[in-house]
Parts: C-alpha cells; structure tokens; sequence
C-alpha cells in the first residue's frame, strides 16, 4: 500500500528538482494535462469503490486524457478558440461528480458500519 | 492473486509517480513565473524611475549643450570683434607708419634710383657759364617727374624732402630748406627703380633734356637705399 504513496513522493521530489525550462505559452498544456490526470485518478478511485476497477481502462485512460487533453489545448490555441475552457470544464465536472460520487459510497459505508 | 495485486500496485505508483512529477513541476513552473513576473514588476517600476531620470539627464544635457553653443558662438564672435579690432588697429598703424615716412618723420629704406647731376665741363667756346651749370629748375624737373613715377621719398644729397620743402637757386649752390648743396646734387629717391628709371629715360624726357642743357646726368638703380629723417628748417 505504501509504494503508490513512495511513486507520489518520488514524483513530486523529481518535479521539484526537474531544472527544466518550458516556454511560458506550454505551461497551460501541462495544467490541462494535470486536471486530466487528476479526473482520471478519481475516475480510478470511484471505480475501484465501485468495484468497477479495471486496471487497463485506468492505465489507459490516464495517459490518453493526459494526450488528449493536451492536444486539444493545443489545437486551441492554434485554431484561435480556447478549446481548453472545454477540457477545464469536461474535466472539471467529471471530476466534481466522480468526487461526489465518492462521498456518497464513503457515506453509505461509514453509515452502515455505524448501524451494526 | 497476489501477484495481479502487486503488478496492480507497480502500475498505480507509476501512475501517481507521473501524477506527482506533473504536479510538482506546473506547481515550480507557475511559482516561478509568479516569481518572476514580480520582479518585474519591481524591476519595471525601477526602470519606468531610472527612465525617467535618464531622461531628465538627457534634456538637462541637451539644454546645457545648447547654452555651451550659445557661449561658444558669443565666445567666437567676441573673438571676430577682437581680430576686426586688431585689424583697425594695425592698419591704422600701419596708415601712421606710412604717413610718417611721407611726412619724413621717419627713416625710409626701400629699393630705389640714384640720379647724379653735376655741371657740365668747362667749354671754352661757350661765353656764359650758366648754360652747362645746374640750375635750381633742373633739379625741380628731376624731382617733379621722379614723384609723378611714384617715389614715395626723396633726398638731395642725403637731406629729406617734405611736402613743403623748397628749393632756391643761390648763385652758385641752390638751397633746400635752408641748407645750401653745391654741385654734384645726388638726389635720391625710393620707389620701384624700373619704373623710375624708365620714366626719367623716356625719349625726350628729362634726361633728354638735360644732357640738352650740358648737364652731366649718370642714374643708378639701386636696391637698397637709406633716407634719414628731415632735418629741421633753418
């Protein structure tokens, strides 16, 4: 249990220490790419909660929206529309729902622990 | 199971090891930018006041330079006025030194002619004297032309004349300012000797006339002549 805890540790160490410069301009790929990767992680929680979990829609999931979602701001940007408010905001509901949906198994768990 | 359990936990801390480094980096990335746009910030509001004073530098600059002009052109015109000044000045002493040498005040140097008058040898034949001496008239004659030519001065045996000299006929010697010369009567005379010699030479003219007269004339171009100044009158 602790090793995915290890990865977030190390992860975040190398980021930390990472001296690489990007433009200014990509910084917003990498936040898309980062709300992408969250929704996913939360994607993968609910499912597991759900019991729903497979490990290679997640896997898969995870970096194809990561892409995705980096190429459509990319595109965006190119094409002139801000095709990455429609990402924030896919992203975001999905991820606000998958949170919610979370809260409520939790709930449920934590309420029928407590009724026995 | 268990195996599919541990293969399930590598791939998850692969996925948030991913996840992490994104974070962590976007988390630098902005922090950075932030940090940065805020020394700029600083830095603009510096720039925007050594701006601003590297400005008020430059017109200061620019109207000290213009005032530098402005005294410099003063300066040079001071400086025309002084040489114009100077100018007067010189030539006003230059007019005076040569006033005096035509009033005779002063010693005169210069290139000029010597002519040499002396009577004629005793003839026998010829009753009266007068006709080969040297008359007052002869010198007046040599005179008069060497000042029309243009001399500038002239001398009869070493004495100046002025412009009110006279000279009389005194028997045997004439008088100058009253001073008596007897023959040979050297006058000598400071202009340019070509044009001097040419005019006393000139056929029919002076010499001609003289020599007429039995009068021994010799002229001698010389390039270096001395008058003294006038000697008070008698």
């Amino acid at each position: 249990m602790w090793l995915p805890f290890m990865g977030l540790v190390i992860g975040v160490i190398i980021g930390l220490l990472t001296d690489i410069r990007i433009p200014p301009e990509y910084s917003n790929y990498l936040s898309i790419a980062i709300l992408a990767a969250l929704d996913t992680l939360f994607g993968g929680i609910r499912a597991q909660l759900q019991n729903i979990y497979d490990e290679k829609v997640f896997v898969s999931g995870f970096f194809f929206n990561i892409v995705l979602a980096a190429s459509l701001a990319f595109l965006g940007v190119h094409l002139g529309v801000d095709l990455y408010l429609a990402a924030v905001f896919a992203f975001g509901v999905r991820l606000f729902q998958n949170i919610a949906v979370i809260r409520r198994i939790l709930l449920t768990k934590w309420t029928t622990n407590g009724e026995k | 199971m268990k195996k599919k359990l541990k293969t399930k936990r590598v791939v998850l801390s692969i996925v948030c090891l991913i996840l992490g480094f994104m974070i962590a980096y976007s988390y630098r990335l902005t922090e950075s930018g932030k940090s940065s746009r805020q020394i700029t910030d600083s830095q603009w509001e510096k720039n925007l006041s050594l701006r601003n004073e590297l400005n008020e530098q430059r017109e200061k600059n620019r109207d000290l330079q213009e005032e530098l002009n402005k005294r410099q052109e003063m300066v040079r015109d001071f400086e025309t006025q002084l040489a114009n000044e100077a100018q007067v000045y010189f030539n006003l002493a230059e007019d005076a030194e040569k006033y005096r040498m035509f009033l005779g005040k002063v010693k005169v140097k210069g290139a000029g002619v010597k002519v040499t008058l002396a009577d004629g040898e005793y003839n026998p034949d010829e009753p009266n004297i007068n006709n080969y001496l040297v008359h007052e008239h002869h010198v007046y004659k040599v005179i008069n032309e060497l000042y029309i030519s243009g001399a500038s001065a002239i001398a009869i045996n070493g004495q100046r004349l002025s412009h009110n000299s006279y000279i009389l006929c005194d028997g045997p010697v004439i008088t100058v300012d009253g001073y008596q010369h007897p023959a040979p009567f050297e006058i000598t005379a400071i202009g340019e000797p070509k044009v001097l010699s040419a005019a006393l030479n000139i056929t029919g003219g002076i010499k001609d006339q003289l020599v007429n007269d039995q009068i021994i004339f010799s002229l001698q171009e010389q390039s270096d002549i001395t008058l003294d100044p006038v000697v008070g009158k008698k």
